[in-house]
């Protein structure tokens, strides 16, 4: 082999050399994972076809998108719900509380923002697991005394499904709103304050203002965070099987798609369909990012990029 | 017409002291609601006669003791999983930035086959639930013989993270201009110099933060550690908490509160320590293109 030949051998196999520990990580960790799943699910793989486990085709999927009984489709209506509940509220929230940190009233703001902050970086399942044994726990929960104290008996709050999703839904606003409150004030901060001049001069009230003025300038830069929250609300996983189901099921009967999936493989052992079930679920995700990029991208040819 | 004018001033003056009145108790009320959890865990925590089951709590410990605390290290294993959470966070920190560096500059800096279309399939990959993948990762580390292995949970961990490691840092290096590196080419550096010499010091901003993100992800991951860590001289801080809520009837809920902060204490001082930087490590890099 020529020098100049053995040269762009080198230069053209540099790039995989460099990159190749990593996508081979990636590979093992995240494609071969997706792969196999894919391949499980065609099968019916279970507690007692373990290792004799057999193809069975679509099965799995249809079982799951068509049969009501299988409880797919309820723990889909119940994510979607749970999505939007959280979403609304948390943006409701973020806002009014940026918008009063940010007031020109206030004092020591970066304090308290500071202060806000620390849910934020506490370990997600520290926070569930604290919640969980001193706020709601029937003995010593905190909201449980409260109640007593009031003379108001109450139930086991984790016992029922409607309270276990608002206390599910209480904890995931306790977890997230830090990083809306610091995204929209950060937004905030952003807006040109020539816009309130001339507002007022026209005579506009608060509200006014809010909805013409700050609401359409903060809406492209937090949408990207919104988006990104968005789908983690959606594949939300620890809050709800830490609260409810873990060490033992705690009566309430609240599951999203990615606790049902699990529930499948590792309560009853059902591989074949939980594999089915995330299959659903990945594919759901692809299409929405899909969607969403795609509705980015438009809105934003006539901006930066 | 004067006389008028001074009342409305000092009207408006006095709405305001009103206003900031108003708004410095919302704030305090806002965050000690907010703190209520982790005021009770800290209360408790330190409290000698628990008096839980009584109904006369307060904030403040009526008889103050580290008891619980010394229970941790003496009849728990508390520095064990200290160490081993330690353990795993570093080395999974190391591993990821010496396999993402590299390839994220190779994605940045040089033009090769399939470089678009791999760039784009990761991101479609990374939507993929890491929960869900725990069968499938179980099925492989089990052939691998690698379940119950710090090496099997730093190599997850690291996987897991390489998308995110990759696309953070190439984003940030293709902010850094690449005159300084072709001057540097043409007086014959090396490539391996020009990203240790030249590019890294450039890029530390971005490197901190994929070190932090990373650094917390494995602090803070609890699914895998307790699923794969089955003897418990392997025990994480996530399985050791887990032990300690088990039993929560049989009273170790202020060992388990004082196991909660000493968790979560090394990476509030993180946070905190980088919290100014997080945005422009961040914003930089990654999801931006």
């Amino acid at each position: 082999m020529s020098e100049l030949a053995r040269r762009k051998l080198k230069k053209n196999a540099r790039p995989y050399l460099y990159s190749g520990l990593s996508l081979l990580l990636i590979f093992l960790i995240v494609v071969f994972p997706i792969i196999y799943t894919l391949y499980i699910s065609f099968t019916n793989m279970n507690l007692y076809h373990w290792y004799d486990f057999t193809f069975i085709g679509f099965q799995n999927y249809l079982t799951a998108l068509f049969s009501f009984d299988s409880g797919f489709l309820t723990s889909l209506g119940i994510t979607i719900l749970w999505t939007l509940v959280n979403m609304v509220i948390q943006l409701v929230i973020a806002y009014c509380i940026a918008l009063l940190l940010n007031s020109k009233f206030l004092k020591f703001g970066k304090f308290y923002k500071t202060l806000l902050m620390i849910p934020w970086a506490i370990p997600g399942y520290v926070s569930i697991l604290l919640w969980k044994t001193g706020m709601f726990n029937y003995q010593f929960g905190l909201i449980t005394k409260w109640f007593n104290d009031l003379g108001i008996v109450i139930d086991d709050l984790l016992s029922n499904s409607v309270s276990a999703f608002i206390c599910c839904t209480v904890v995931n606003l306790w977890l997230a709103l830090p990083y809306m409150i610091m995204i929209i004030d950060g937004a905030l901060q952003a807006i040109d304050r020539s816009f309130y001049e001339s507002a007022e001069i026209e005579g506009c009230g608060r509200l006014r203002k809010n909805i013409s003025i700050t609401i359409p300038l903060i809406k492209p830069i937090i949408g990207p965070a919104v988006l990104i929250t968005t789908f983690t609300t959606f594949k939300q996983f620890d809050i709800i099987y830490l609260l409810t189901k873990q060490p033992v099921n705690t009566g309430a009967n609240i599951s999203t798609i990615i606790t049902y999936a699990y529930e499948n493989a590792f309560i009853t052992s059902n591989y074949g369909y939980s594999s089915a079930v995330s299959i659903i679920i990945f594919i759901l995700l692809v299409i929405f990012s899909a969607l969403t990029n795609q509705n980015v991208k438009r809105k934003n040819s006539y901006g930066e990029e | 017409m004067e006389k008028n004018k001074k009342r409305t001033l000092k009207h408006k003056k006095r709405v305001g002291f009103a206003k900031k009145i108003c708004l410095q108790v919302f704030f305090i009320a806002l965050c000690i609601v907010t703190l209520i959890p982790i005021f009770y865990a800290l209360s408790v925590s330190f409290n000698a006669n628990n008096s839980l089951i009584s109904s006369n709590f307060s904030f403040f410990p009526e008889e103050f003791t580290f008891d619980n605390y010394v229970r941790l290290f003496t009849e728990n294993d508390m520095l064990l999983w200290f160490g081993n959470s330690l353990l795993l966070a570093v080395s999974t920190v190391v591993l990821a930035l010496s396999v993402s560096i590299p390839a994220a500059y190779a994605f940045s800096r040089m033009r090769f086959k399939g470089r678009k279309t791999l760039l784009k399939i990761l991101i479609i990959l990374n939507a993929f639930p890491t929960t869900l993948s725990l069968f499938a990762i179980w099925a492989l580390m089990r052939n691998m013989g690698l379940v119950n292995s710090k090496i099997g949970l730093i190599l997850i961990y690291t996987g897991t993270m390489a998308i995110f490691g990759l696309w953070n840092l190439k984003g940030y290096f293709d902010t850094v201009p690449y005159e300084i590196e072709e001057a540097a080419m043409i007086d014959g550096a090396s490539n391996r110099k020009i990203i240790t010499s030249i590019v890294m010091p450039l890029a530390k901003p971005a490197i901190m933060v994929t070190a932090v993100m990373v650094l917390i992800y494995v602090w803070n991951e609890y699914i895998y550690s307790v699923t794969f860590m089955t003897g418990s001289d392997n025990y994480t801080l996530a399985a050791g908490l887990y032990g300690l809520q088990a039993n929560e009837t049989s009273g170790s809920w202020p060992l388990f509160a004082a196991a909660s902060l000493i968790t979560s204490l090394p990476i509030l001082i993180i946070f905190l320590l980088v919290q100014k930087h997080m945005v422009s490590g961040l914003s930089a890099g990654g999801v931006k293109k």
